[in-house]
């Protein structure tokens, strides 16, 4: 009888696993900065898929989605070695990375397992540059966003004189970079300095008044978040006439929430972002779900990147990553960044806009496209 | 802005950088002086005042008490904070370097580094991983004089960090407890042979490194409007730099080396191609250690203390 | 007995609730104590479980004969076996070992050993000349910016950049240790950090010969030569290591040199002028050793070993970028150096793997993996402060001191 009992449990066990094995999962990873200097906006980019994928809700021909998280803490090395293990997970779709000094070695050992990337914040131009067939990015390039600066600097503010200011990272400096570049071309603003400031540094005082000094127009903050903040702080103490103009990195409400009153007249360039009802009820979800009181500026695009994957993988019938690229490219997407399509190296059709800070609050300024407020 | 203005202003931000680098550096050289350990964790402790000054200020302010008791406000924060970070620093050197004190210098550096690490990592998981803003209690307003601008907050923080300084210097010169520690920095053993309770000599000590470097935390933050749970490490390594350029174990060493750090980076970044400031600021700290081995002020039988 | 110990527990348990209470309760701007209690309750825990276990041995100790840790035993019993025998089966582990992982245990290996030769390298300088350097990465930068720049302009392969690179690294080596040899200790120690840092914020500065924060990429991955036979005849083809299983092997090859190395080093007059420095720079400048040459050659060395394990670094992955060689880097190499046991060769391999490997196990623990690094640091230097595997006559000298001192 005991034997009986025994091979009976066996055989129960035996077929429990294979039910377990036969519960098709699908994996999604993410890939973004979850310790260090900018966790924030690598949970943010965490949160976002997982929103996205309790949002969604069920997708056909599998019986759950496990959202797999990994750290690139904005470092090659560990973004590499998180993308190795999120690849023997067997995840079908990473959304990531943060930094684009992050995302581009991991993109060699994700191309080459043939997983799609979809990037919901490295802008840096060299990562579509490539031909990476799988890699998808969601904002808008450095170079794209550079030029819609300098016309907004040459048409609508006629600027006459620019100072830049950046903290020699891979995603600053090439903004400024590029700015340079487009501003030579008609040479309507002339840039008459560029300085520097080290990351992590809180006292910015001695750069500000070299400016202060030089009394450009414009002063260009090509500075990540927590300098931004800081600095315009500064800025305003000190007294400083210049018109302040900066981009994406500290567009994020955590700029208004820090800078406070100092914020006030600053300029921004960020993507579009249409005030659909959808976004609305992205926001009120998000909030609730994270027990946020805002939405950082990544957790949109990584949302995005979610929904898209999810409604792709149906549409295309399989993870299968040829396949699975084509449909995404092949298609226009709804998201509540605006309207999503790629084109063929993997770039989405996105323009900036300028967004001003008015009342505590982001308010879209300028179209460089249109040449028209807003 | 004429040069003479500019100048000025440079030198108002110096002397402002400075004070805050030879506040956290007080700490660093009072218990390298005791124990001879570089006490790696100093950074955090800097970081969980300002913390601890953002919870009490943004309570206190929510109270409204702010705008009514100010003086009042400012002491309590400080108070609190730098006592919080007293009875921490006590555990720190409770828990990780009292065992430690007859092994290695290597051995207690590391222990010093993992508790750095394990502080730095609490405060993220505790208090969140973005910058939380400090309430903005002095706001833009401040005195203008000859085109330089120094804002309130600025006078404030200078004054308040040369009163905690002259305090010090008082404290180890003309109490009983403070020349208990200088006597236990120069030789140990004698110290006990007399009677001195080297333990609470110790505690004491890093009771008071650490709870200045909590008030130059919640300088920081006043000054600077946000803390995050890393800002530690940029200011700690500089205040180490300035610690050991005014020679390790010296308190007027540590506020000198403060002071010329400070300047060192003001300067530099007002004059020539900014970039280069942190390069600049190392560069000088090997040619004077090259120059003079034991730092500017200190002592220079470092032969003794193997 | 447990009066005391009770009474301390109490004081203990006030403590820890002043200080977990403000930082752990005040999230925000609101009062939630309910997390601030269950860490208390944590520690609390631990504590009692710490009290229960000395009574416990307390209770049985009083007539057994001191006990040898297990890992002393452990390490008896290794040593017993035939020397070949435990290599080999290292040796065969080390080699099958791509064969049972997948892709993501290898990539781990490789960084792994890529750190045991940093380390061992580090040890040259720390463990047996003792002189504390904190700016070690910055010959690792050297090694890997050199391939990639030889690399990237001159189309230099693998082979022919590392002597440069070695070279480099050694020189560089030379020029952080002259302004050092007349410094103590600590004073040493900001210094090396000091040079760590300008090195790095050269290579981020300098855009025109670096490509400042963009870093470089598209290095070519090591090849190897292999001689084919075609039509035409004989002919040197080639065959790029591009796999990880094949980077795997050749980073085993170069750690095993590495180990080599380090071990005939040790084992040499220099070595032992090294140690001479390290215990009594006076006496050993006395005996007649040139302390000058002696500790640059500490430095060149440490240096040379690092820039072969930074030109595999960059060839790996084929890019490279000021950040990673950030101090907190040189830090870790630090901690597998003093943690295995300075002057140990064995324990720095074993501190290594378990330095980098540990954290990567402990993913799942997400965010806590950091805070458990720097607690476990704390305690394994508080409990066995010689390291993991100490070489022998550092352990005696640290326990000296313990027996010396009497009881507080």
């Amino acid at each position: 009888m005991k034997r009986v009992g025994i091979v009976f449990l066996c055989v129960a066990l035996i077929l429990g696993f294979q039910g377990f094995a036969m519960a098709k999962t699908l994996k999604i990873g993410t890939l973004s900065p979850l310790t260090g200097p900018y966790a924030q906006d690598g949970t943010d980019i965490l949160q976002g898929v997982k929103t996205a994928v309790a949002v969604y809700g069920p997708v056909k021909g599998y019986d759950s989605v496990e959202v797999i998280p990994g750290d690139s803490a904005c470092d090659g090395g560990k973004a590499t070695m998180a993308a190795n293990k999120l690849i023997n997970s067997g995840v079908n779709v990473v959304v990531g990375a943060y930094c684009s000094s992050a995302t581009e070695p991991a993109q060699i050992p994700l191309m080459e397992a043939k997983v799609v990337q979809i990037t919901p914040a490295s802008t840096n131009e060299r990562l579509t540059a490539k031909g990476y067939e799988y890699f998808f990015r969601m904002p808008p390039r450095d170079d794209v966003q550079a030029w819609s600066t300098v016309q907004f600097l040459e048409k609508k503010l006629k600027a006459k004189t620019m100072a830049l200011v950046d903290d020699k990272q891979t995603y600053t400096a090439g903004l400024t970079e590029n700015i340079t570049k487009f501003a030579k071309e008609k040479n309507l603003v002339k840039i008459v300095a560029h300085e520097y400031i080290t990351p992590g540094d809180s006292d910015f005082t001695a750069v500000l008044t070299k400016l202060k000094r030089i009394d450009p127009d414009v002063v260009y903050m090509g500075v990540y978040q927590p300098e931004g903040s800081k600095m315009i702080q500064q800025a305003r103490k000190l007294g400083m006439r210049s018109t302040f103009l900066s981009e994406d990195a500290v567009f994020h409400p955590k700029f208004l929430e820090v800078g406070g009153p100092s914020a006030e007249g600053v300029y921004l360039t960020f993507a579009q972002a249409p005030d659909t009802p959808e976004r609305r009820d992205f926001i009120k979800t998000y909030k609730q779900m994270w027990n946020a009181k805002a939405v950082g500026s990544y957790a949109y695009y990584a949302y995005d990147a979610g929904m898209m994957a999810l409604a792709a993988i149906v549409k295309a019938g399989t993870t299968d990553a040829d396949s699975l690229q084509k449909v995404i490219r092949g298609n226009t997407w709804p998201g509540v960044s605006g309207d999503i399509s790629f084109d063929a190296k993997g770039d989405r059709k996105i323009a900036h806009i300028v967004w001003v800070v008015k009342d505590g609050q982001f308010v879209p300024f300028w179209d460089p496209l249109t040449g028209k407020d807003l | 802005m004429e040069w003479s203005a500019f100048f000025l202003q440079q030198i108002i931000n110096a002397i402002f950088l400075g004070s805050i680098y030879s506040l956290i550096a007080l700490g660093y050289t009072m218990v390298y002086g005791i124990i001879e350990l570089i006490n790696f964790a100093h950074g955090e402790l800097f970081t969980a005042g300002a913390f601890i000054g953002v919870i009490v200020l943004t309570a206190l302010q929510q109270a409204g008490f702010v705008e009514t008791h100010f003086i009042l406000t400012m002491i309590i924060v400080f108070v609190l904070s730098m006592a919080y970070v007293a009875v921490l620093g006590v555990a720190v050197e409770h828990v990780a370097y009292r065992p430690l004190r007859t092994s290695s210098r290597l051995s207690a550096l590391l222990s010093a580094l993992g508790m750095s690490i394990f502080l730095s990592n609490g405060m993220m998981l505790s208090q969140g991983v973005s910058d939380r803003p400090y309430p903005q209690v002095f706001g833009l307003e401040g005195i203008e004089f000859m085109g330089a601008r120094i804002s309130n907050g600025q006078i404030f923080i200078i004054l308040l960090s040369f009163a905690l300084m002259i305090g010090l210097q008082l404290f180890v010169h003309r109490t009983r407890l403070g020349k208990a520690m200088r006597a236990t920095a120069q030789n140990k053993t004698m110290a006990r042979i007399l009677g001195i309770d080297i333990d609470q000599t110790i505690r004491i000590t890093f009771m008071i490194g650490p709870a200045l470097g909590a008030a130059a935390g919640v300088m920081v933050g006043l000054q600077y409007g946000a803390v995050r749970f890393d800002m530690g490490f940029i200011f700690m390594i500089k205040a180490f730099a300035a610690a050991i350029l005014g020679g390790i174990g010296s308190i007027p060493g540590a506020v000198l080396g403060g002071m010329i750090i400070g300047t060192i980076e003001v300067m530099w970044a007002a004059f020539l191609p900014s970039a280069w400031k942190d390069v600049t600021t190392f560069t000088v700290l090997i040619l004077v250690l090259y120059l003079k081995p034991a730092g500017l002020l200190g002592e220079s039988d470092a032969e003794a203390r193997v | 007995m447990i009066r005391q110990e009770l009474k301390k527990l109490v004081i203990y348990g006030f403590f820890l609730a002043i200080l977990l209470i403000p930082m752990l309760g005040f999230r925000s701007t609101t009062f939630e104590p309910g997390r601030a209690f269950k860490t208390l309750g944590v520690f609390m825990a631990i504590l009692i479980l710490n009290l229960a276990l000395k009574i416990f041995r307390n209770r049985r100790g009083k007539e057994a004969v001191v006990k040898k840790s297990w890992t002393e035993r452990t390490g008896e019993y290794i040593n017993r076996l035939p020397k070949t025998f435990t290599i080999g089966g290292l040796l065969l582990v080390a080699i099958l070992f791509p064969i049972f992982g997948d892709n993501y245990v290898i990539d781990v290996g490789i960084t792994c050993l890529i750190y045991v030769c940093l380390g061992l390298g580090l040890n040259i300088v720390v463990g047996l000349c003792g002189l504390l350097d904190l700016g070690y990465i910055a010959f690792y930068a050297v090694g890997a910016y050199t391939y990639s720049l030889l690399n990237l302009t001159f189309g230099l392969s693998f082979w022919s950049a590392l002597p440069i690179g070695i070279v480099l690294g050694m020189m560089v080596g030379c020029v952080i240790g002259y302004p050092t040899l007349k410094m103590r200790g600590d004073y040493l120690a900001i210094v090396t950090l000091g040079f760590g840092e300008i090195v790095r914020l050269v290579l981020n500065n300098w855009d025109s010969l670096t490509a400042g924060p963009n870093g470089l990429f598209g290095m070519k991955r090591p090849a190897v030569y292999y001689p084919s036979f075609s039509e035409d005849g004989f002919a040197w083809a080639v065959y790029y290591l591009k796999s990880l299983p094949a980077l795997y092997y050749f980073i085993l090859v170069i750690t095993i040199f590495t180990i080599v190395g380090v071990r005939r080093l040790d084992n040499s007059r220099i070595g032992r002028a090294w140690i001479a420095i390290r215990e009594d720079e006076v006496a050993a400048e006395l005996s007649g050793v040139p302390t000058t040459w002696i500790k640059l050659l500490a430095y060149a060395l440490g240096a040379a070993f690092a820039s072969v394990a930074g030109a595999f670094f960059a060839a790996k992955l084929s890019y490279t970028n000021p950040n990673f060689f950030l101090f907190m880097e040189s830090c870790i190499v630090l901690c597998i150096v003093v943690l295995g046991g300075v002057g140990s060769i064995p324990g720095i391999i074993v501190a290594a793997f378990v330095l980098i490997g540990a954290p990567e196990i402990f993913r799942g623990l997400e965010n806590y993996r950091m805070l458990a690094f720097g607690g476990i640091m704390t305690t394994m230097m508080v409990l066995k402060p010689e390291g993991l595997i100490p070489a022998s006559r550092r352990k005696r000298e640290l326990h000296e001191n313990q027996e010396a001192l009497p009881e507080d």
